[in-house]
């Protein structure tokens, strides 16, 4: 289920696609082969890249994106994290909540986009809103999962040591669990940051790496769309070897063969 | 060799009467234990022996009071067994150390009913790596140990409570040879320094006959006891002595394995 990669020796044959999709694009820009508005050269990319960098664009966008993703992630996986605890605790609430949970969670998470807007207004609220419900629903789903499949064997160490049942969801279940919650917490940044880069594209208000792509589209400028594309990416890159960083530290106790 | 009479004894500390459980499975009902009576004196060391589907693990899950008899009682001390207790320690075949705790918080992990504070804590803790000798080995992960350290661990883990019975669920049964008759040692050494009831579930006949005081034979469907042999030979024992080969094969001969 977790699936915090392996670091893997670099190897150089890793790049030889990147280097053919930039070899690609130069050839087809400068030789003039492709549409000019699409395939822009290196050179508008970087000018573009320069004046967001001089007038504070860049970073505000950056700094606007990570904030409001931060906040989003915080909301959606806590209370998922608290609603997937009752139900991976709780068969009652599993049985009270879990139907409506599933049936709810088949709805795209931009569908509610109309209700919310109704209901927040078309501004940063509703971006938070689609953002937590991004990194919501997979981190129910995971730690309800991880709750319920605590080995047996582990369960009835607690019972045969007396431990209360507050003691064995301390010492036995949430443990055993913390692989599956963080493998919701990995999967639930993966959603939250595509519901993140979505919300701010669709509402686009304030700042953020999304409301450069959109503000670009609409002025027909694609060298401010490859801006944005490419800061996503390694914005996101970023996020995801901070979240392995702290798994490997907090995972220490399944040893080197478990990573 | 005589077959135990049914002598006066003190109370058993631990006592199964006229017990069946029978499990149910797609395949219809298999009874895993038909009618067994079992005492076991204070601070005797019993083993049970028998091939797999005898029953003695189930006896041993349902005086360790992980499991409920269908019919019969389980008594411990004289008093109805309802559910696990501190007092009656348990130790299983795989040594189910908590992958996320170190050797010292596995082995403190039963303490909490002792009325310790937190020196206390860390004194019995430090008791108990000492009497299974894992020194130095305090705050490794279990992932590190080997399989008999593990189940050192998992043996101090089991007498932190102050048990007064000790239920043995093949605890040697995943070491090697060498491994597992040092560790043999070990439990003989355990039990005469603590003191308590030990009843070890086991399917190696030579094991059985090197740490009892009586052997109970079971046999597969139903489980029931073949036979109870009583061991007096003088400790320590060893395992070439005649008297031990006899003993040995009298049991064989109960399994119907004298031939192999």
């Amino acid at each position: 289920m977790a699936s915090f990669a392996p670091r893997r020796r670099f190897d150089a044959r890793g790049l030889v696609i990147p280097a053919l999709i930039v070899a690609g694009w130069y050839v087809v820009s400068e030789s003039g082969v492709g549409n000019g508005y699409v395939f822009v050269t290196y050179d508008r990319i970087w000018a573009t890249f320069a004046a967001m960098v001089a007038d504070g664009t860049l970073v505000a966008s950056i700094v606007g994106t990570v904030l409001r993703m931060a906040a989003g992630f915080a909301i959606g996986a806590g209370f998922g994290l608290l609603l997937g605890l009752a139900t991976g605790l709780s068969d009652l609430a599993g049985r009270v909540v879990s139907p409506t949970f599933h049936a709810v969670r088949q709805i795209a998470i931009f569908a509610w986009m109309p209700l919310l807007t109704a209901w927040l207004g078309i501004g940063g609220q509703t971006m938070i809103a689609l953002i937590a419900l991004g990194a919501f629903y997979p981190m129910v789903i995971n730690v309800e999962a991880g709750c319920r499949n605590v080995p047996g064997p582990y369960l009835e160490v607690g019972r045969v040591l007396e431990l209360s049942r507050w003691q064995t969801i301390r010492r036995i279940v949430l443990p055993a669990a913390a692989p599956a919650i963080f493998a919701g917490l990995e999967l639930g940044l993966a959603t939250a940051w595509l519901s993140t880069i979505g919300a701010e594209y669709f509402i686009a208000a304030g700042d953020g790496l999304g409301i450069i792509l959109s503000a670009s589209r609409m002025r027909g400028s694609m060298d401010g769309v490859i801006v944005g594309i490419v800061f996503i990416g390694l914005v996101g890159f970023a996020i995801n070897r901070l979240l392995a960083v702290i798994a490997r530290r907090a995972f220490a106790w399944r040893g080197e063969a478990a990573r | 060799m005589a077959l135990a009479a049914r002598v006066a004894e003190p109370e058993p500390a631990l006592a199964v009467q006229r017990v069946s459980r029978v499990f149910r499975t797609a395949d219809g009902a298999v009874p895993a234990l038909s009618d067994v009576s079992v005492g076991v004196a204070p601070g005797a060391f019993v083993s049970l022996v028998g091939p797999s589907g005898c029953g003695k693990s189930t006896l041993l899950r349902l005086l360790a009071g992980l499991d409920v008899p269908d019919d019969g009682e389980v008594l411990f001390e004289g008093v109805p067994i309802t559910g696990p207790s501190l007092s009656r320690g348990m130790l299983f075949q795989d040594h189910r150390l908590l992958p996320w705790l170190s050797v010292a918080d596995n082995i403190g992990l039963g303490l909490h009913k002792q009325g310790l504070d937190a020196e206390g804590r860390r004194h019995r803790v430090q008791e108990l790596i000492d009497l299974v000798g894992l020194n130095g080995f305090e705050r490794a992960y279990p992932y590190q140990l080997s399989g008999g350290m593990s189940q050192r661990a998992a043996i101090a883990r089991s007498l932190a409570p102050r048990p007064r019975a000790l239920l043995l669920d093949e605890p040697l049964g995943a070491l090697d040879s060498l491994t597992r008759a040092k560790m043999q040692t070990e439990l003989l050494r355990i039990w005469e320094h603590e003191g308590i009831t030990m009843l070890l579930v086991t399917h190696d006949v030579e094991e059985a006959v090197y740490l009892s005081d009586r052997v109970v034979v079971m046999l597969p469907r139903p489980g029931r006891i073949a036979a109870t042999v009583d061991i007096d030979l003088p400790r320590p024992r060893h395992r070439g002595d005649p008297g031990f080969a006899r003993i040995k094969a009298e049991i064989l001969g109960w399994l119907g394995a004298d031939g192999l």
